[in-house]
């Protein structure tokens, strides 16, 4: 008898557990169910007064309207941030491996106030630079250009990218560099055939990241932009949000375009690579 | 001898593998900050061509006397709070949720994080149209079904529900952050600690305080620090969402780039530096700020 109630206590707290974990996840995926759903539904429907959950007629014309450019400068949009997002990225994975391999296994003088003055400025924001930022841009000749963009997005991409490497260079044991000096092999050789070999997962969570910063940014866009031409997604689509003509369906397929590469690097990174940087600092 | 020798060609190969990114970072970031210092004195408009004019302290004294930067200190520092505390206590409480196992665990941890990942102009674009006044399924769901409500709120019209948005989003959006570091610490936690704290006759919250945590209390100081800092200085998701709620980094685009006043703004960010700059010195000794974890 009392095995038996303990048996249905635990099997309540089964179901229990199972019906708060789905009402979790319904609240973090209830809006993107929403733009998924309204991504699919006419217009007219998309505004009526008594919300539908599921369209009452699907339709794929808004994903065949964003990618026309006659209509929707979507693609224009798209590729503006892609290179810049992976300009910038690149960039800063690429000098954050050594500045971060100099931090993490060189002893030197000056090395615990340079880490921490890496980390302030890790903590900084973009905001209390765009007064003088803009200034040097203007006076560089770089305004309403992309690489005014690179360049300024570097201020946040690139110490992420040095502290989350250096975490997890920290993690590799000094041991195995010492076995490749008595091999012969010198620092630079070291970082080329150990270190990166060793930690390329780690390197690709920290290009994702930085991609994922440089992708979002809205701040820097709305300050150095001008001409559409130039614009990335997040100015370019809030720019189009502010015109009378926008179309909800059309703006929610626009939306789940544009988090669909930072969502599917972001899985790649997570499910094919062991050991990712998820528990470390990320910035954002 | 040897080892003297080897630290001192460490420390020139240091300083040229580190000298790409600290000449980046001078010149981006310690730089512009030096010149944010300069600019706060004079009276600079955007355009270029017109000359600045040095004004002394004015610019300094203005913002101290104007009755918008406080009440936008004031808003900031109730929107960092309620975010704050809301994403951490949040996050943790779905973190000891999962700290357990169970099937499909890594794919929910997955949908978890999707709020945290997905660019912020995606999730806005959603937010409005869920909120809208109109249409929106909040207002249908609360209102026609639930009936929570008598009179539909006007969510993006007045100040104290935009500020309230605003705060919702920033608890959504950033506990997954939260979740992740909590989860990754919670697993390190020996589940003999646990029993043996239920043999004595630990409640739930008694096991809470004594073994969870002082366990996760360096991530848990780490987590509120970066937290509280880029919510102190956030921008773009308030800025996207509604144009009722000027917090600080709102306050000073505003100054610079719509009343074109870029000598005030750079004061703004001057005044904004040093809270940081104290926020940082205090929580040094605490949080470890080296960057190990």
């Amino acid at each position: 008898m009392a095995m038996a109630s303990t048996k249905k206590n635990r099997a309540v707290k089964k179901v229990s557990f199972y019906i708060g974990l789905i009402a979790l996840l319904a609240v973090s995926l209830f809006p993107f169910f929403i733009m998924l759903m309204t991504s699919f539904k006419t217009s007219r429907e998309a505004v009526s007064t008594t919300p539908t959950f599921f369209p009452e007629k699907w339709t794929f014309q808004h994903y065949i309207d964003i990618f026309n450019p006659d209509i929707f400068p979507y693609l224009a949009y798209f590729k503006n941030s892609l290179f810049v997002s992976l300009t910038a990225s690149i960039l800063s994975v690429a000098i954050g491996i050594f500045g971060a391999y100099a931090l993490s296994k060189l002893k030197f003088k000056g090395r615990v106030t340079i880490n921490a003055s890496f980390y302030t400025v890790y903590m900084f924001s973009g905001i209390l630079l765009v007064v003088p930022l803009f200034k040097i841009i203007s006076g560089l000749g770089l305004y309403d250009t992309k690489t005014s963009l690179i360049i300024t997005m570097i201020v946040q991409t690139l110490p992420t990218a040095i502290f989350m490497l250096k975490s997890y260079f920290d993690t590799i044991p000094d041991d195995l560099e010492e076995a490749a000096m008595i091999d012969g092999l010198n620092r630079i050789q070291i970082i080329f055939y150990i270190i990166i070999p060793l930690s390329i997962s780690g390197i690709i969570s920290v290009f994702v990241y930085s991609f994922m910063i440089a992708w979002n940014d809205y701040l820097f866009a709305s300050i150095f932009l001008s001409d559409s031409a130039n614009f990335t997604l997040p100015i370019g689509l809030n720019s189009l949000f502010s015109t009378p003509d926008y179309v909800w369906g059309r703006m929610m397929a626009a939306s789940l375009v544009t988090a669909l590469p930072v969502v599917i690097m972001y899985a790649i990174s997570e499910h094919f690579i062991k050991g990712n940087l998820t528990e470390g600092g990320v910035k954002g | 001898m040897k080892t003297k020798l080897k630290q001192k060609s460490d420390a020139k190969l240091a300083l040229a593998l580190l000298f790409p990114s600290f000449a980046l970072l001078l010149l981006l970031v310690a730089y512009p900050m030096i010149s944010n210092i300069q600019i706060s004195f004079f009276d600079q408009p955007i355009n270029p061509r017109l000359s600045a004019k040095f004004v002394g302290l004015k610019n300094f004294i203005d913002i101290l006397t104007d009755a918008e930067f406080f009440k936008s200190l004031g808003i900031t520092l109730l929107y960092t709070v309620l975010t704050v505390a809301g994403s951490t206590i949040f996050g943790l409480a779905v973190a000891i949720f999962f700290n357990r196992p169970f099937k499909f665990r890594k794919t929910a941890r997955s949908i978890i994080i999707l709020s945290y990942v997905t660019p912020s102009i995606s999730l806005i674009f959603a937010w409005k149209y869920m909120f809208n006044n109109g249409y929106g399924v909040i207002n249908y769901l609360g209102g026609d079904v639930l009936h929570l409500f008598k009179e539909a709120p006007l969510w993006f019209d007045n100040p104290v529900s935009s500020f309230l948005l605003v705060v919702l989003f920033a608890i959504w959006r950033y506990f997954p952050y939260a979740f992740i570091s909590f989860l990754a610490i919670l697993q390190t936690i020996d589940n003999t600690l646990y029993e043996a704290a239920e043999i004595d006759g630990a409640s739930a919250w008694e096991k809470f305080k004594i073994v969870t945590l002082p366990a996760i209390m360096p991530v848990l100081l780490t987590v509120i620090t970066l937290r509280a800092i880029w919510m102190f200085y956030m921008f773009t998701d308030v800025y996207l969402l509604t144009n009722k709620v000027d917090i600080l980094g709102i306050y000073l685009y505003k100054t610079a780039f719509a009343f074109n006043d870029l000598g005030k703004a750079s004061s703004i960010s001057v005044i904004l530096f040093i809270i940081l700059f104290i926020v940082i010195m205090l929580s040094r000794k605490r949080v470890n700020l080296n960057g190990n974890g």
